[in-house]
């Protein structure tokens, strides 16, 4: 039986415009998994709906064999994190201290242990010399790092990260991804929100979502076998594979070449 | 914008700074009531005299202390004009004619161009308002020359100097108190003090936890906010607006097209906090642990015991 369980959910603000229709998906213990779609295709609100920030109109979810329900919600929350996109809204605390103390806090562990895995969990996450800063004094990558901190000090089992990067330069958002692996290898489970190939391609399992369910979903090397299916997603390719496209239709392609623009995609 | 600091408490480590902010909460109110007790222009002189001492000895900036005062200028100068302008009581320690003529107009508009010319010499502002205020008195009492339109009688008492002196100096003791508390104690320590002092009206139904979590969110936020306005501010002034000029009704209209935008962006970032802190395991009214920790300590002690003192030294000249 996989972790996460998703059978047929749908749901909507409003009868007439569905955000989520018969979804159904399956996510194993461990695994890093990217959903990919593009704006609007109701990505989020299935991030939202696996935490147990919105009730699907009819379908249902198990998370490590629980059903989704008004009683499990808090058991759930306790296995599952999640980093969403805007840094700032989600720092709750006055100082990198308290915001990471904010979820033990309302778990009640007690202070001594509290300040324990502060300590070691903003190490982790290269945050210690900051554990008195205030939000305002630190930058977007900070306090994504700060959040990831607060949930690793909760015990999580899995983090899900809602087009976490999107705020981020390029430099903060190449090291997210790279400390985001690192996560992976010590055994967590990653759920990837994104609408950047790019990232999703990190990943070992992608899920595309079109119009509010699964569109197609496989291995990276499966799915840009036919980079098509990512273009009726509304999706852009990988740089790599655009070039790859532009020079088959010119019919400048060495098979050499398509090889190189291939691994030069796929290295991660 | 960034950096912005709330409230306006400077780091620092005396004595004062490691006394639990409960005790000086308490203490400061405490303190304030004895304030009140006092009767007579020589008990306040002495209570102001021990704020002063307590100041010094907790090695807090003074300069800081007198920008407190700054706002109540005003209602300082109200309570003197007043007291000297209506006591009748006591001696008279002067009474002058006032003469007002066309050539003491004259002089007192020149002694006003001149006041307002050397308000940019802000450090002496107060020095040159009394200046200024003397100037007047000397130009109405020797200046008026012929022709005289008319007179009036300035009459001071002495009780009216006693007692606007005693009413000043109160109300110095007092906001001295409060300063002192907020320079020395962090918002955050504040909040979780009065949270702490307000955690027995659990049994009339105000849960002083959520009080305090939403005071300190909101100190939280108040940067990002005007980081936020900054911004709209910015895009608009590219666009035209212009928020320094204009006459008021524009201005009440740039106004309202910055709010509008900031009433809008406030509400998303609640909202999205609100699912944050969800995901995170919050429940509204359950209880919860904390990291800090408020405990007692001899200082405590030593405050509580200064403080019980004071208290009890007004209530004997009282009642003496």
């Amino acid at each position: 039986m996989s972790y996460i369980d998703i059978q047929n959910i749908n749901f909507a603000y409003h009868p007439k415009r569905p955000i989520l229709q018969n979804l159904s998906l399956s996510i194993d213990k461990g695994q890093w998994i990217a959903i990919l779609g593009h704006n609007g295709s109701g990505k989020s609100t299935l991030a939202k709906a696996i935490i147990g920030l919105l009730e699907p109109d009819f379908g249902t979810i198990d998370i490590d064999g629980m059903t989704l329900s008004p009683t499990t919600v808090y058991e759930i929350r306790k296995k599952i994190g999640i980093v969403f996109q805007n840094p700032d809204n989600q720092f709750v605390g006055v100082t990198v201290r308290d915001d990471i103390a904010f979820g033990m806090e309302n778990l009640g562990v007690p202070q001594a242990e509290m300040l324990e895995k502060i300590d070691f969990y903003a190490e982790k996450v290269g945050m210690k010399a900051f554990l008195d800063k205030e939000p305002a004094e630190l930058s977007g990558g900070q306090k994504q790092r700060v959040a990831i901190a607060g949930i690793l000090a909760m015990q999580m089992d899995a983090i899900i990260f809602d087009e976490a990067t999107s705020m981020l330069d390029p430099t903060a958002r190449r090291e997210l991804m790279d400390y985001i692996r690192e996560l992976h290898n010590e055994g967590l489970t990653i759920i990837m929100i994104t609408h950047d190939i790019e990232e999703a391609l990190w990943a070992q399992r992608l899920v595309i979502i079109k119009d509010g369910t699964v569109f197609r979903q496989g291995t990276r090397e499966e799915l840009l076998k036919e980079p098509v299916t990512f273009i009726e997603a509304g999706l852009e390719l990988p740089v790599g594979l655009q070039i790859s496209n532009a020079l088959k239709q010119m019919n400048a392609l060495s098979l050499e070449l398509e090889e190189h623009l291939w691994e030069s995609s796929l290295k991660k | 914008m960034k950096n912005v600091i709330i409230g306006q408490y400077i780091p620092g480590s005396s004595f004062f700074y490691h006394i639990d902010p409960r005790t000086k909460i308490i203490a400061v109110v405490v303190l304030m009531v004895a304030t009140f007790l006092l009767e007579t222009i020589w008990q306040v002189l002495i209570g102001f005299g021990i704020a002063l001492i307590l100041i010094i000895a907790g090695r807090v900036p003074i300069r800081k202390i007198v920008k407190g005062l700054k706002p109540l200028y005003v209602l300082l100068l109200f309570t003197l004009v007043f007291q000297i302008a209506f006591n009748r009581v006591g001696t008279i320690v002067l009474d002058a004619t006032m003469q007002i003529s066309p050539f003491s107009i004259l002089f007192m508009i020149a002694a006003t161009i001149i006041w307002r010319l050397l308000a940019s010499f802000k450090k002496f502002s107060l020095l040159l308002f009394f200046a200024y205020l003397v100037g007047l008195f000397f130009i109405m009492k020797n200046l008026a020359f012929s022709p005289l339109w008319t007179t009036w009688q300035l009459t001071i008492y002495d009780q009216g100097l006693i007692m606007s002196g005693f009413v000043i100096i109160r109300l110095l003791i007092i906001i001295t108190l409060s300063t002192v508390l907020t320079l020395t104690t962090k918002p955050t320590e504040l909040t979780q003090g009065l949270e702490s002092l307000l955690r027995p009206l659990k049994a009339i139904g105000l849960n002083s936890e959520d009080f305090a979590l939403i005071i300190s969110i909101s100190l939280r936020y108040i940067p990002t906010i005007l980081d936020e306005a900054n911004k709209i501010m910015n895009a608009q002034a590219s666009r035209g607006a212009d928020f320094a000029e204009g006459r008021l009704k524009d201005k009440v209209v740039q106004v309202i097209s910055l709010l509008v935008p900031m009433f809008i962006i406030a509400f998303k970032r609640s909202e999205e906090l609100a699912d944050a802190m969800e995901s995170r395991n919050f429940v509204p009214g359950k209880p919860r642990t904390r990291i800090h920790d408020l405990k007692f300590n001899y200082r405590d002690l030593i405050t509580t015991v200064i403080t019980v003192l004071c208290l009890a030294g007004s209530i004997l000249v009282k009642v003496l």
